[in-house]
C-alpha cells in the first residue's frame, strides 16, 4: 500500500540523467505492460521501466527510492508506444525532488490524454494503411510485405519513443523552476486536475454493466436501461466509491476488495448478470 | 500433412515469443502478416504463410485492440490459421475458421494472466516498501514469460491434435463459458480499485465536486460516439483550464496578502 508521505528526506535537486540512462528507459518501456493486469494495469510495467532512474535520482538516499516506488506503483495506464512522455516529465518532477502529490497528479493528468492519441496514430492510421498496402503484397506471395511493415512500424515507434523522451524530460526540467516559486499552490492545481482525471476515468474506463431483464409480459424491464435513466455510468461509479470507502475508511486492503470482485463476477456470470 | 518434432518445437518458440510481443517487446511481431510468414516458412510451406497471414491481417483492420478492448487473439489465430491451411490445404478464409476455438483459449489465457496478477500487485507493494528492485524486475519478466508458456501451450496442443481439439476446446468453451465471462467482468471491475487506491491519497474533502465535475463531463463527451476516442483529451482541456485559474488565482492572492495594506478589495 502506497506510503502516506508527502515530501522526499532529501530535497536537494538530483544530478540531472545522463542520456545513457534516459535511453536505458526508452529500451524498457518496451515491455510497459510485462505485468499488467486488471487492477492496477500498467502499474507494475510503468515502475519497472523508471527503475533505472529513480536508482540513479535517489541513489543516495534508501528512504526516498523506497517511497518513489511505492508511489509509483498506484494505478497506471497509458498508450504503450506514447509511454516515453511521461516518463521524462516525471523523472525531471523527481530529479528536482517535487511534492509528492504534485507528482502523483501530473502521472495521472498526463497518462489519460495519450490513450486517444496513441490510438488515433498507431491503431486508426499507421497499422491500416501499412498493414493494408503490405497484406496484398503477402497475398501475392511476395517475403517484403511482412518485412517492409516490420520495418514502417518500428522505425515509426522507436523515432516517438525516443523523440518523446528527451523532449519531456527537458520541457519537465523548465517548467518545474518557474513553479518552485509557488509550488504549494501548483501542488494544489496539479490534484486539482489528477483528481478531476480520475473522476473522468471512472466514468470513460468504467464499462461494467448488467444484463439483467425482468419478464413483464410483452414489455420486458431491462434493468441497465433504468439505471441509466437515473444516472449514466452509475455501476461504475457507485463501485469506485464504494471501495475507496472500504479502503479508506474501513481498512480493506487491496487484495481483499480484488477478492470480493472476483466473486461477485462469478456468481454474477452463473446467474446472467454480467 | 504431419508435422516433426522440431517444427512442433519452433513453433512453440514462435508462439511464446508473439504472446509477449502482444503486450510487449516491437508490439509488432504478433501481427498475422508476420506471423503467417514465419510459422509458414518453419512448416515448410512459406508462401502459403504469406497468403494466410495477408489474408487474415485484412480480416483484423478495423479489429484493433483499441483502449483494452480484446478481439478474439488475432496472435492465435493467425499462427493456427496458417497451421491448418498448410496441414490440410483449406482455403485461407476456412482455415481461420477453424482457427477460432483455439484464438478463444489464447483470450481465456490473458484473462487468467491479468486476473492472477491482480493480487500479486499488494506482493510488489510489499517489494517497492522494501525498496527490492530486482523483485520488481524478476515479477515483470516472470509474468510475460508466463503469457508466453501458455500462448506456446495451446499452440503445440494444436498442433498436436488438430482441429479435433478445436472441436472440444469449444465443447468446453461452451459449458463452462460463464466462468471466463464472470472473470472478464470481475476483471472489468478491478481498476476501480486502482482508481480507489488513488484517490484514497488525491481526494481531500475539498475536491469531491471536482471528482464529479470529471465524472460528469467524461459521461456527457462519452455518449458522442465520434467523440469516444478524443474524450480524455477534451477532458483534459477543461481540467487544465480549472487548475490553471486556481493556480493563478492562488498566487495572486498570496502576493496581494504580502503587501502591507493590500488585500481589503479581495476579501470580504
Amino acid at each position: 500500500m502506497a506510503s502516506n508521505a508527502t515530501q522526499y528526506n532529501n530535497l536537494t535537486p538530483a544530478q540531472p540523467l545522463d542520456k545513457k540512462t534516459l535511453n536505458k528507459m526508452v529500451w524498457r518501456s518496451l515491455n510497459l505492460q510485462g505485468s499488467f493486469n486488471y487492477e492496477r494495469m500498467q502499474a507494475g510495467g510503468w515502475l519497472y521501466g523508471i527503475l533505472p532512474g529513480l536508482e540513479k535520482i535517489h541513489g543516495d538516499n534508501e528512504e526516498d527510492l523506497k517511497i518513489s516506488m511505492q508511489h509509483n506503483l498506484e494505478f497506471f495506464n497509458t498508450h504503450p508506444f506514447l509511454v516515453t512522455f511521461v516518463m521524462g516529465i516525471v523523472l525531471s518532477l523527481e530529479q528536482q525532488k517535487a511534492d509528492i502529490n504534485t507528482i502523483r497528479a501530473v502521472r495521472v493528468a498526463a497518462m489519460g490524454p495519450l490513450g486517444g492519441i496513441g490510438d488515433a496514430i498507431f491503431w486508426f492510421t499507421l497499422v491500416p494503411i501499412t498493414a493494408g498496402i503490405t497484406a496484398n503484397m503477402a497475398i501475392s506471395g511476395s517475403v517484403a510485405g511482412p518485412i517492409l511493415f516490420l520495418l514502417i512500424f518500428n522505425v515509426v515507434q522507436f523515432g516517438i519513443r525516443f523523440w518523446l523522451m528527451g523532449w519531456s524530460y527537458k520541457l519537465g526540467a523548465k517548467a518545474i523552476e518557474t513553479l518552485t516559486a509557488n509550488a504549494k499552490e501548483f501542488t494544489r492545481a496539479a490534484s486539482m486536475l489528477g483528481v478531476f482525471v480520475v473522476g473522468a476515468l471512472t466514468s470513460n474506463y468504467g464499462g461494467t454493466t448488467i444484463k439483467t431483464v425482468i419478464p413483464n409480459g410483452e414489455s420486458e424491464i431491462v434493468l441497465q436501461s433504468i439505471l441509466d435513466g437515473i444516472l449514466p455510468k452509475m455501476i461504475p461509479l457507485a463501485l469506485t466509491l464504494g471501495l475507496w470507502y472500504l479502503l479508506k475508511k474501513k481498512g480493506w486492503t487491496p487484495v481483499a476488495c480484488i477478492g470480493a470482485l472476483l466473486i461477485l463476477g462469478l456468481v454474477g456470470a452463473f446467474f446472467g448478470i454480467f | 500433412m504431419e508435422f516433426n518434432a522440431i517444427q512442433i518445437l519452433l513453433v512453440g518458440v514462435w508462439a511464446f515469443i508473439v504472446g509477449i510481443d502482444q503486450f510487449n517487446l516491437l508490439e509488432s511481431l504478433w501481427q498475422p502478416i508476420v506471423t503467417g510468414a514465419v510459422v509458414g516458412a518453419i512448416l515448410g510451406d512459406l508462401r502459403m504463410g504469406l497468403i494466410v497471414g495477408g489474408t487474415y491481417q485484412l480480416m483484423t483492420i478495423g479489429n484493433m485492440p483499441v483502449g483494452g478492448a480484446q478481439p478474439p487473439n488475432a496472435i492465435i489465430g493467425g499462427i493456427m490459421a496458417t497451421v491448418f491451411a498448410i496441414s490440410s490445404g483449406l482455403e485461407a478464409t476456412a482455415a481461420v475458421g477453424l482457427a477460432i476455438p483455439f484464438a478463444l483459449f489464447g483470450q481465456y489465457m490473458i484473462t487468467l494472466v491479468f486476473t492472477v496478477m491482480s493480487p500479486m500487485m499488494s506482493k510488489a507493494d510489499k517489494m517497492a516498501e522494501a525498496g527490492d528492485t530486482k523483485g520488481i524486475v524478476r515479477m515483470n519478466y516472470l509474468a510475460m514469460g508466463a503469457l508466453g508458456l501458455l500462448f506456446a501451450l495451446v499452440c503445440i496442443g494444436g498442433l498436436m491434435g488438430g482441429s479435433a481439439l478445436g472441436t472440444t476446446l469449444q465443447g468446453i468453451a461452451d459449458k463452462y463459458g460463464w466462468i471466463m465471462d464472470g472473470l472478464g467482468a470481475a476483471g472489468g471491475m478491478m481498476r476501480f480499485v486502482g482508481f480507489a487506491i488513488l484517490l484514497r491519497i488525491m481526494l481531500s474533502n475539498e475536491l469531491w465536486g471536482i471528482y464529479f465535475a470529471g465524472f460528469t463531463l467524461a459521461t456527457l463527451i462519452g455518449y458522442i460516439p465520434e467523440l469516444s476516442g478524443s474524450a480524455l483529451l477534451l477532458v483534459a482541456f477543461v481540467g487544465i483550464a480549472i487548475a490553471l485559474n486556481d493556480f493563478q488565482t492562488r498566487v495572486a492572492m498570496k502576493q496581494n496578502a504580502g503587501s502591507a495594506n493590500g488585500g481589503d478589495e479581495d476579501g470580504i
